[in-house]
């Protein structure tokens, strides 16, 4: 069991135990939590925070970050609503958001990298820039009651699975590949660590940035179409909150925002725990307006408990008489 | 360290004339006194913010304060909350600024004492703060800012508001001379270009970060006092997109993002350049969301600008 747990990470089986607790205890509050249709809207909302997330991981990982994914978002959905309004196959709108995304990523990659801006700063005017790109494109109206071909498309079944679980396993299981396999997750992580000394041992940092950019805004991007396809309207404020709590979610999993330190796997947990607990506040009664309070508190419980366990003497406490008996005590 | 005009700031110059310029021939009518008191009254907010954002900053060790709009927010709540629970409206502008320098320690707690990443420790606060503020009141705008308090905050001598001449401008001086003139001034600057060899000079880091973020909060505080007396109201939405503004004017402002490099009247052009622009804007009739754009762009513009004169410097 032990091993077991050291490989598969604490904090990946803190976040996953912090799941299931939660969802007892939701259970036992509410009758409606438990219920198939209230999981399958939990996954439904994680979809946009999970690809988002994945992207932001191996930003985090290189160093940098992207406070301007909630307007890729944004803009890559105006795309496929204009699409649909147009009259153009599902399938070719569904196509579209991801490839607005890595247009969007490559511009990205270019400010902050050839630019050389620090990545907070440089993506935070490009928040700006973006945001009022997303009220041009809308004209001061939103768009609604875009056509369903490609909610249809897209609530389809594969083997028995919706579409939106598929294409979420095939990003992740990619990205895993990529970061265990390959060159690509050494480089990434040795980047994080240090890029002088990455530079320094021949990896081409520059590429790997920009890789790392670009497939967060791919990953965006294909979240734009998961976000049009379900509601079905785009509105001016699309995506404010996604950024934060992207980075809220992904530090959860256990990467370091300092760079180096990446779990996917972490990374999903986060996502899942984060709406789990704003549906089971919500069911159980807890005024929704609450919800980034409980977001930020989450946060800085998980990070600060961290912070603590590392400061105190927790080997000593644990051989001291004290916690012998609460060992005792907890079995 | 001889403090010199940083290209930053004359680029800024530049702007502002041209945008001052621009607006004197398609709109010469704009060209007032009026103006200048409501660019002034504008910039009060953003400058006390902006003022802790760049303390922040300045010392380094990857500063940054994401939960200024947040401490605004929740200040002019819980100090318009206590007021109405029975505390004396005499004292509404100390509970302010005990209220902003308490959430500002909060962040310094969490940053210096548990060793959070500030980005990270302030986005939670940001969170909490923000959030708390629409939860507790509902997101309804809380009325009833004592009378005393409206003919500082709504009046101006000789077109400059009170507000500015008697809080921000004091504030600006104090800290332009206390980062100058005290070893503590001098303290930031050093841990900020770097932190190993302040540390091992006997700089007292953690503390002097503490009081930095403690600062941040009380400058918030200072901001939720002034948009009370301004307003006669409490928004718990006012710190709305203050992190983003006070950022792009700390950075207009020639603060260095890596910490050690920036001086605060930078800050006070850039703030009164982004206020001008987009008052100037606002009198051409072009929508606020356009106005987020341009600050986005000329964040960015300015930044490479920069960044080409030091690469051409280096090469």
């Amino acid at each position: 069991m032990r091993a077991f747990l050291q490989r598969f990470g604490e904090r990946e089986a803190l976040l996953a135990l912090g799941c299931v607790v939660s969802g007892l205890v939701f259970s036992i509050l509410s009758p409606y939590f438990a219920t198939p249709d209230n999981l399958l809207t939990i996954a439904r909302n994680s979809t946009e925070l999970l690809l988002i997330g994945l992207g932001m991981t191996l930003l985090l990982g290189i160093g940098g970050i992207d406070v301007s994914v909630g307007s890729v978002l944004g803009l890559a959905a105006i795309g496929i609503g204009r699409l649909l309004e147009a009259g153009a196959p599902p399938a070719l709108a569904a196509l579209a958001g991801p490839v607005a995304g890595l247009a969007l990523g490559v511009v990205t990659a270019f400010v902050v990298i050839f630019g050389r801006i620090p990545a907070i700063v440089a993506t935070l005017g490009l928040l700006g820039v973006y945001r009022a790109g997303i009220f041009l494109a809308l004209g001061g109206s939103w768009l609604s009651g875009l056509p369903t071909g490609l909610t249809n498309l897209l609530a389809a079944r594969v083997f028995g699975l919706p579409v939106s679980v598929l294409v979420i396993a095939l990003a992740y299981g990619a990205i895993f590949i990529a970061v265990r396999l390959t060159p690509f997750g050494a480089h990434l992580l040795a980047i994080g660590n240090s890029e002088a000394r990455a530079r320094l041992a021949g990896i081409g940092v520059r590429r790997v940035q920009v890789a790392a950019f670009v497939i967060s805004g791919g990953l965006c991007g294909l979240a734009a179409s998961f976000y049009v396809a379900t509601y079905r309207n785009v509105e001016m404020t699309i995506g404010a909150t996604l950024a934060l709590e992207a980075v809220a979610a992904v530090v959860l999993g256990g990467t370091a925002v300092t760079g180096g330190r990446i779990s996917l796997l972490g990374t999903a947990f986060g996502v899942i725990l984060l709406r789990l607990l704003q549906n089971g506040l919500l069911l159980v009664g807890a005024p929704s307006l609450w919800q980034p309070v409980l977001t930020g508190l989450l946060l800085l419980l998980v990070l600060g408990a961290e912070a603590l366990s590392r400061r105190l003497p927790l080997e000593r406490l644990r051989q001291s008489a004290v916690g012998a008996a609460w060992r005792t005590g907890a079995r | 360290m001889r403090p010199r005009v940083s290209p930053i700031l004359a680029i800024l110059g530049l702007m502002w004339v041209v945008v001052v310029a621009g607006l004197a021939v398609l709109k010469p009518t704009a060209i007032a006194l009026s103006t200048v008191t409501a660019v002034l009254q504008f910039s009060t907010i953003l400058a006390l913010v902006a003022l802790g954002q760049a303390l922040v900053i300045v010392c380094g060790g990857a500063g940054i304060d994401i939960s200024v709009g947040g401490m605004v927010s929740l200040a002019v709540v819980l100090a318009m909350l206590l007021m109405k629970a029975g505390l004396p409206g005499v004292l509404l502008p100390v509970s302010c600024l005990a209220i902003g320098l308490a959430l500002g320690l909060v962040n310094g707690f969490l940053v210096t004492r548990l060793r959070l990443l500030p980005l990270i420790a302030t986005l939670g606060t940001f969170y909490v703060y923000s959030g708390a503020a629409v939860a507790l009141t509902g997101g309804a705008a809380q009325s009833g800012v004592p009378g005393f308090l409206l003919p500082w905050g709504r009046g101006a001598v000789r077109g400059l508001p009170l507000p500015f001449l008697t809080l921000a401008l004091p504030v600006f001086v104090a800290a332009g001379v206390v980062l100058h003139a005290t070893s503590w001034g001098r303290w930031i600057y050093g841990m900020g270009f770097n932190e190993r060899s302040a540390r091992l000079v006997g700089i007292p880091v953690d503390r002097v970060r503490l009081t930095a973020y403690g600062a941040s909060g009380a400058l918030a505080g200072c901001a939720a006092l002034v948009s009370l007396a301004w307003l006669g109201g409490g928004r718990p939405n006012i710190g709305q997109n203050l992190e983003l503004t006070s950022l792009t004017a700390a950075m207009l402002g020639g603060i260095g993002i890596f910490g050690g490099k920036g001086g605060v009247f930078g800050v006070l052009a850039a703030v009164l350049l982004l206020v001008t622009l987009q008052t100037g804007l606002l009198q051409l009739n072009v929508n606020t969301v356009w106005q987020v754009g341009i600050v986005g762009t000329i964040l960015l513009i300015v930044l490479l600008i920069d960044n080409l004169a030091l690469i051409r410097r280096t090469s």
